[in-house]
């Protein structure tokens, strides 16, 4: 068993032809919080999605272990069962398919791959109850269908709640603040908050400092065409938010 | 082969092996096989038609007729058993083209309800169906035609004014031959003024080697005030060849609902002509058609509105995998005078294959001012962004179609105001894309039947 829950290695990938990560370098450990910020088309979406394992993204070189896990050899439901959790910045609704549906059949398919019987219908119903309290959500969405005519912040809160459920061992948080008012966002980050513990970690991918008011990271990386070109303490965002990105454009582009 | 040698051929037969000259049905024949020459001879090859399937074709194979009416001797009612269950229903089993009544029927009669063979009818019954059987005499149609012309027994619902039916008929087909059949059916449906019958119709095939032919004719007559729906579940197989023709007069404040689940089969084409005649006549149409394979659908509409203030609608979709083909053609023509009418008619199609293709012309002809009419149609494939979604969840990938596919399809089915129907179908159709026949854990014979004695 590696140390490190995450480990990326030289990761290089693009989407038709064109490549937009070169070279990511990631270590993270259990119990960490790290956040991944740069400016607009420096590939963070692109980072999470190929962790994720997006199809449209084609990894052309490095490597990137969960756990000692080659992830990505693995389908997108495997990671998912391995203990990788995307939050998407733009979560996707599914008209006709019911909240409560689709977790029954994501938890029964994580209980399937580990060989357990499928969850009985009460006691499915109680750990959605105690799962929606993290985040207050409403127990009317559960018949809803999935992400269809939620408000943002709902969108978003389903998203930690679907979180809450599947208890990953790293969670990579998309922009989650994007879209969010200050209720949300303090909603959103509680959850995330009360999901942390020792054994787990967070990505947590933002623009902006304001969620890491909320969302206390442990190392702070730039991402920035392609590579991380600074790692930190949380008083790199703080640096950030004061100076903007172009120091560390001027900064990358020189070398 | 020619339109003349595919129809023809019946002709022959006809002439050669049906003697009987009394009785409605004889009178039938002999009226179709009078006008199906003219009809072949005017049969155009429907060139500008979309349809992936031609009648000529459908009917040239040299399909058997049971001419003799070789009785099944084992009771098909024993060997069903309904794949809706909770449904109560007055059954009623047509093996081949034989119909046979169930206990059910003669223990649940109900009063101002007539639903019997056509074989059977006597006196003002007798001349009421022979009506409306001669108004099929469609030349324009050789299918049709053929139909009338190897009829020889059917089903007749009446139901006298006024008469309301709370449990449903259900019509089971099943084929059963060991060679090669043209099943001819009908169903006649009077429903007389503010009377109410809902209908359900099941399609079964007991032998997967063995190419049948159904030739299907339903006419139903909706009087002032009255309410006829008629369900349809085709759950077939591969070899099996469906040509069904739906004719409904709808006349003023009568309302029908046809809704058609097409679940599996292996050529099915359906033609549904409707004529809203009265004042607030109206027609809600629906189908869902789930193809696989090579399986071919084809979904004909054509809808007149002639009276003032009617109302149509129409919502049909098919979720097309491996190299299934599919079409839907739906005119609606709103005639000079038919103020006021109010119709929306929509399709909708999953390619989930890159080998599968549909065809959709949706055509609207209105001849007068004050009408409200839409219509879309869209062809399109399955949401990968939400295909991808649903696997960072865990669900894998087929299952992540299947409930997409389902869910592509749910409207149709909650749509259905037929509760029993309506939840039964939905494990129909989710059986159905998980692969597994739908009706095989609740009916323990109706594919594996005690085989009632070959053909």
């Amino acid at each position: 068993m590696s140390e490190f829950l995450l480990k990326v290695n030289n990761l290089r990938a693009g989407i038709d032809g064109k490549e937009i990560l070169r070279g990511v370098n990631l270590e993270i450990r259990p119990g960490e919080v790290h956040a991944i910020m740069g400016p607009n088309g420096s590939g963070k979406s692109t980072l999470s999605g190929v962790l994720a394992g997006d199809p449209r993204f084609t990894v052309t070189e490095g490597s990137a272990e969960l756990h000692g896990i080659d992830l990505l050899d693995l389908s997108p439901e495997d990671r998912s069962h391995e203990g990788l959790f995307l939050s998407f910045q733009y979560p996707v609704e599914i008209p006709g398919v019911t909240m409560v549906n689709f977790m029954r059949a994501a938890v029964n398919a994580k209980r399937k791959y580990f060989g357990e019987p499928p969850m009985s219908a009460a006691d499915f119903l109680k750990m959605m109850r105690q799962k929606r309290a993290i985040v207050e959500l409403d127990n009317k969405l559960a018949s809803r269908s999935v992400n269809e005519g939620f408000s943002g912040g709902e969108k978003k809160r389903n998203e930690i709640f679907q979180m809450a459920v599947l208890e990953p061992k790293l969670s990579i948080l998309d922009e989650t603040d994007s879209g969010l008012d200050i209720d949300a966002l303090r909603i959103v980050a509680g959850g995330v908050n009360k999901l942390r513990n020792e054994s787990n970690a967070t990505i947590v991918i933002t623009h902006y400092q304001r969620l890491l008011d909320y969302i206390k990271p442990d190392y702070v990386h730039i991402l920035y065409k392609g590579r991380i070109v600074h790692s930190g303490g949380p008083e790199l965002a703080l640096e950030l938010e004061e100076k903007g990105y172009d120091w560390i454009k001027q900064e990358t582009d020189q070398q | 082969m020619t339109p003349a040698e595919a129809f023809g051929q019946y002709l022959e037969l006809y002439k050669a092996a049906y003697t009987a000259k009394d009785g409605i049905l004889s009178r039938l024949n002999a009226s179709c096989a009078a006008a199906l020459p003219g009809a072949i001879e005017s049969y155009s090859t429907e060139s500008t038609d979309i349809r992936e399937t031609r009648t000529p074709a459908l009917f040239a194979p040299d399909y058997g007729v049971n001419a003799g009416r070789i009785e099944m001797p084992a009771d098909p009612a024993k060997s069903f058993r309904c794949g809706v269950p909770k449904l109560n229903s007055l059954l009623a089993i047509v093996s081949y083209d034989i119909f046979h009544a169930t206990d059910t029927m003669t223990r649940g009669a109900v009063a101002g309800l007539t639903y019997e063979s056509l074989r059977t009818l006597k006196d003002a019954e007798a001349d009421d169906a022979e009506a409306i059987l001669m108004k099929s005499i469609d030349t324009s149609r050789p299918d049709v035609l053929v139909n009338g012309l190897l009829l020889q027994d059917g089903i007749f619902i009446h139901t006298s004014a006024g008469t309301i039916v709370e449990k449903a008929l259900q019509i089971v087909n099943i084929d059963a031959a060991s060679v090669p059949m043209l099943s001819p059916r009908r169903i006649v449906i009077h429903a007389e003024a503010d009377s109410h019958v809902k209908i359900l119709l099941c399609d079964h095939s007991q032998n997967e080697d063995i190419e049948n032919l159904n030739s299907q004719v339903v006419q139903i007559v909706a009087e002032r005030g009255s309410k006829v729906e008629l369900y349809d579940i085709e759950e077939t197989n591969a070899s099996t060849r469906r040509n069904c023709t739906i004719y409904a007069d709808i006349s003023d404040r009568a309302s029908i609902v046809l809704n058609g689940s097409f679940l599996r089969g292996g050529i099915t084409r359906n033609e549904y002509v409707v004529n809203l005649k009265g004042k607030q006549a109206e027609a809600h149409l629906s189908g869902l058609g789930i193809c696989t394979d090579s399986q071919i659908l084809d979904n004909r509409v054509t809808l007149t509105h002639s009276g003032t203030d009617g109302h149509s609608s129409q919502l049909f979709k098919n979720a097309l995998f491996d190299s299934a083909k599919a079409s839907f053609g739906g005119k609606i023509i709103v005639t000079e005078g038919a103020e006021r009418t109010d119709a929306v008619q929509t399709n909708r199609n999953l390619l989930a294959s890159p080998d599968a293709r549909m065809h959709t012309s949706p055509q609207l002809e209105i001849y007068c001012d004050d009408v409200k009419c839409g219509h879309g149609a869209a062809t399109g494939q399955l949401d990968e962004q939400a295909l991808f979604y649903m696997q960072t969840r865990g669900i894998p990938r087929e299952e992540a179609v299947r409930m997409l596919t389902q869910a592509f399809m749910v409207d149709v089915v909650d749509n259905i105001s037929f509760e029993v129907l309506r939840q039964r179908l939905h494990i129909l159709v989710e059986k159905r894309l998980n692969g597994t026949s739908g009706s095989c854990d609740t009916c323990a014979t109706a594919c594996h039947p005690q085989s009632p004695e070959q053909l």
